[in-house]
């Protein structure tokens, strides 16, 4: 499939190669310029293990836990942890309304992932637990692979605009039909006995499907040997509210917009607003009156039951809801 | 006139403290005074201001504070009022206690210039009103805007 735009003498034509990848090619007058190959929508090759148990490759920067492949942030969506996305669209990169990979997760969606992986699979969650494991020697050979045919596949369609591209030129300028038919066909020998696609020209591709810890080994020992960091009381406190709140059905986010620790959407944020700005103290803990007037009437402004939790003796949490009173 | 005074007035009698749903609320023996005061503004609002029924003060003997009890009309049901200073802290387990009495809570925040913040407290968890309608759906009013500033 082909399809042609002619801006302002620079040619854009579109093609589509064996491996459903778009390849975008820019030619001035006839030379090409550059060109881009965009991704088409490649599925994961490694599919079985994923399918089989929802185990999920997280990595840690800093302390910071990331996740990076589409079947991992599928997976992690799909166990009811919201997240929040970090990094930038390839396609649209200079904004912040739509934001792309890789996924950041609360200490306590790390905490819960920890908890519900199947005790059959002894995986640390650091690597993405895949059995092919590359090295790097093999990695960067499979690379050059790939370079080398991209580069045959590109000058093999460079070739073929260029042709065309003399075709419309020389079709187009002479009228008469015997004199343009040589001409034409002299030139089209000579074109494909002397066209050279240079190096510099080739397009590169950024391959966006394979992220991950799989290739990094060093990376990935370094990793395993630190495990997570010392819970303090109040975060104790909240990951317990998290699970019980998360048992119960309700999605949870971030809430620091609101002054609160979290955001509880009765279900998925996508189709709803949240109910609760959800504040974890300890049962023990004294908080200042004036703070909590505070974070109450900013509920009551943006339409949220602020709740306040504890996780109390018994294995529960008990839940106290401020609204606004009514009465001035 | 009687120069025997010393021609100065003495200072009225504090009415506060003569008032006697005051002196009740002293004879429950809480020792903390500024909470005594808050309770005594709060029942002030409630039954002059307000004019609510049945306004009683009660002794919360795990947090040594008074509690005031009150219907807001014939018929209500009762509430049970925290009264307290906007200064003080307080625990979520001290909240807990006064809703283990099994009413419904208000927890009223009394200022140093005596104004009053009413909040209630609910046990579980009480999902918000929804937004008022009638809601207009914005189409392309929003994009239309947008690009004109442009």
């Amino acid at each position: 499939m082909q399809q042609v735009l002619v801006l302002l003498n620079v040619v854009v034509s579109i093609n589509i190669n064996q491996n459903n990848q778009s390849i975008i090619s820019i030619s001035h007058s006839g030379n090409p310029m550059s060109m881009f190959v965009c991704h088409g929508a490649q599925k994961p090759t490694r599919t079985s293990e994923e399918d089989a148990a929802p185990a999920v490759g997280v990595s840690l920067c800093d302390s910071a836990p990331l996740v990076w492949r589409m079947q991992d942030l599928r997976a992690v969506r799909a166990q009811g942890l919201v997240g929040a996305l970090l990094g930038s669209l390839p396609r649209t990169p200079r904004q912040n309304g739509r934001l792309g990979r890789p996924l950041l997760l609360l200490p306590e969606e790390e905490g819960l992932l920890r908890e519900n992986r199947k005790p059959a699979r002894p995986v640390c969650l650091m690597c993405g637990c895949s059995q092919q494991d590359w090295g790097g020697a093999e990695l960067r050979q499979k690379y050059e692979e790939e370079e080398r045919r991209s580069f045959e596949e590109q000058s093999v369609l460079a070739l073929e605009d260029r042709k065309s591209a003399l075709l419309r030129a020389m079709t187009g300028e002479y009228s008469g039909a015997a004199s343009a038919d040589d001409a034409l066909r002299r030139r089209l020998q000579a074109l494909d006995q002397n066209f050279t696609f240079p190096q510099s020209a080739m397009a590169v591709q950024l391959s966006t499907a394979r992220a991950g810890l799989s290739y990094c080994p060093e990376a990935r020992a370094f990793l395993q040997a630190c495990g997570p960091t010392g819970a303090e009381p109040r975060c104790d406190a909240r990951y317990q509210v998290f699970r019980d709140l998360r048992g119960r059905g309700f999605y949870l986010t971030s809430a620091g917009k609101f002054g609160g620790d979290f955001l509880v959407y009765p279900g998925d944020p996508l189709r709803f607003h949240a109910h609760f700005i959800a504040v974890c103290v300890s049962l023990d803990e004294s908080v200042c009156l004036l703070d909590v007037l505070a974070v109450a009437r900013l509920g009551s402004n943006v339409k949220k039951t602020v709740l306040l939790c504890s996780p109390g003796p018994d294995p529960g949490v008990c839940y106290t809801s401020l609204q606004w009173s009514g009465m001035i | 006139m009687s120069g025997a005074s010393g021609g100065q007035k003495r200072p009225p009698p504090n009415w506060i403290l003569q008032h006697p749903a005051y002196q009740q609320m002293k004879d429950l023996q809480i020792e903390d005074s500024a909470q005594v005061h808050a309770a005594f503004l709060v029942y002030m609002d409630l039954t002059e201001v307000r004019r609510w029924k049945e306004v009683s003060c009660v002794k919360s003997s795990e947090l040594q504070v008074v509690l005031l009890e009150a219907r807001e009309k014939e018929g209500a049901p009762t509430l049970t009022i925290l009264p307290l200073p906007a200064h003080q802290s307080v625990t979520h387990k001290s909240i807990r206690h006064v809703l283990d009495r099994g009413f419904p809570v208000l927890l009223c925040a009394v200022a140093a210039d005596s104004t009053l913040v009413y909040q209630r407290m609910t046990d579980g968890l009480v999902t918000p009103d929804p937004p008022v309608g009638p809601f207009q759906d914005m189409g392309r009013r929003q994009h239309r805007k947008r690009r004109q500033q442009r």
